[in-house]
């Protein structure tokens, strides 16, 4: 007999018995941790889809950072050049208005000194100009010229207008009839008589006893000078010398204005 | 030499009797469990996998994916059932390669009660699934004219699996018995590790059609219900 069925009966129960047996010992403890191990590993992959989630936002946040930071950088330096740029403006302008300043106290130092050296020169000039005149006229009189002098300085007085003469009486009261004469040569006596003739003819006394004084002042070229008090009557080369020096620097000065002027701005031109 | 290891009787007390069959099934019954209980009792799911630890995970989820390949259903109830059967087959088959070994599957009552497990298990796990009155009325596919021809089917492909495990694994016994006589030397071992293969196979071929058989008694239930949600 191929088939016993005492032998089928018992094998199913072995059989039925195994499953269970496999059920508690293999398939149960072995499905569990299967499970077991793929929830830990679906929890460490969430943790660590978190964490990369966590790690990517912190990335971004610290990039972000750093343009900030590199933005304010170079917003910070972009202020620096500029504030570089116009401090440098600033001292560049400072340096030239220095400059300009030096420069034109300088040029006005040196206008200056020049005018300064311009005006000595015209006086100078003028003075030797008249230095010349005035040996000329020393060296040319004489008598001839004395005697037309003493005429003419004499005519002056007996012409002498009202007010002057009243003038001169008041001085000559005033003076105790002290009369100074100072003249370039030695007057001769009768034109000394003649004057005093004058004078009492002025005072309109005839008896007025003037007490006259002569000096002689070679400086006075070719010229009388009558002091009586306070009142001074007198002619002299000098005084038409004096006038011609006048005369020669006031045509000096604005002669050498008009020179400076056209120099001037030639000048600056080299400067800037 | 014996074909049948029923006839093989070791122990006999009154109608209770111990046969070469049922000893080398318990053999192969302590081996698994024992085998099971040594590697499950320190199992972990953190860190480093023991060998053993890794090789019953690849074969508990290679069973596991091939009942849901078949099935197209979750292989959690069908899986102590079915898994059970590949590695009883597949250890029992194996371990002919020991010497003084009877397989037990080369005994027609070993897979006759396999078979018959199959058998009952098909309308268990159809009615558990789709209900009683469901399970039947698929008898009664597709006209009731064709209940005799669904039940002569149901019968015939039991003993079919039976006949066909018990065929396999009687028939490489007896090759080799025959082989050994005639060359004795080398090409028995060869015939060996074929039987090896061929052990492996029936295994499989056996656990894949009883998981066909018990899917195929649910799945009318699960077109419904795919019907029922189009």
């Amino acid at each position: 007999m191929i088939i016993d069925w005492y032998t089928i009966m018992f094998q199913i129960v072995n059989f039925l018995i195994l499953v269970f047996l496999l059920r508690y010992f293999l398939y149960g403890p072995i499905i569990r941790a299967m499970d077991e191990r793929e929830q830990t590993i679906m929890q460490r992959e969430e943790k660590a889809a978190a964490q990369t989630l966590e790690a990517e936002n912190e990335t971004r946040s610290y990039h972000q950072k750093s343009e900030k930071l590199q933005q304010r950088e170079e917003e910070i330096l972009e202020k620096a050049r500029v504030a570089a740029k116009n401090e440098k403006q600033e001292l560049l302008e400072q340096a030239r208005r220095e400059v300009d300043e030096t420069r034109h106290r300088w040029k006005e130092e040196l206008t200056r000194e020049r005018e300064t050296f311009i005006t000595e020169l015209r006086q100078r000039i003028g003075q030797q100009a008249c230095l010349i005149a005035r040996r000329c006229l020393q060296d040319l009189a004489d008598s001839y010229l004395e005697e037309l002098i003493w005429d003419f300085f004499l005519k002056k007085i007996g012409e002498l207008p009202e007010e002057e003469c009243a003038s001169l009486l008041k001085a000559s009261v005033a003076g105790d009839h002290k009369v100074l004469l100072r003249s370039a040569f030695d007057p001769p006596e009768a034109k000394l008589n003649e004057l005093k003739k004058d004078l009492q003819k002025i005072v309109n006394d005839p008896e007025a006893g003037f007490h006259l004084s002569v000096k002689k002042d070679p400086a006075l070229i070719c010229g009388l000078e009558l002091a009586v008090g306070g009142y001074r009557i007198a002619w002299s080369i000098e005084n038409y010398l004096e006038d011609v020096e006048d005369q020669i620097l006031k045509e000096l000065e604005q002669a050498a204005p008009a020179k400076q002027a056209e120099e001037v701005p030639g000048s600056g031109e080299r400067g800037s | 030499m014996t074909i049948n290891p029923d006839g093989i009787i070791l122990l006999e007390w009154g109608w209770f009797k111990i046969n070469a069959t049922i000893l080398f099934t318990w053999l192969v019954m302590f081996l698994l469990t024992f085998g099971s209980w040594l590697v499950t009792r320190k199992l972990t799911s953190k860190g480093t996998l023991t060998r053993w630890q890794n090789l019953l995970e690849v074969l508990v989820n290679g069973i596991k994916g091939q009942i849901k390949e078949i099935s197209r259903q979750e292989p959690e109830p069908y899986l102590p059932f079915v898994g059970t059967l590949f590695i009883f087959i597949a250890i029992s088959n194996i371990l002919s390669i020991l010497p003084g070994y009877i397989p037990p599957t080369s005994s027609l009552s070993t897979t006759a009660a396999l078979a018959i497990c199959v058998f009952v298990a098909v309308p268990v796990f159809g009615i558990a699934h789709q209900g009683m009155l469901n399970y039947l009325k698929q008898y009664l596919q597709p006209t009731f004219f064709m209940l005799p021809f669904n039940v002569i089917g149901e019968l015939s492909r039991t003993l079919a699996l039976a006949v066909r495990l018990y065929g396999n694994m009687m028939s490489g016994t007896i090759i080799i018995a025959i082989l050994l006589t005639i060359t004795p030397l080398i090409f028995p071992v060869v015939m060996q590790v074929l039987g090896l293969l061929t052990g492996l196979i029936q295994a499989y071929i056996f656990a894949i059609l009883a998981m066909v058989y018990i899917a195929s008694a649910s799945k009318t239930h699960q077109e419904a219900e795919k019907k029922g949600e189009i």
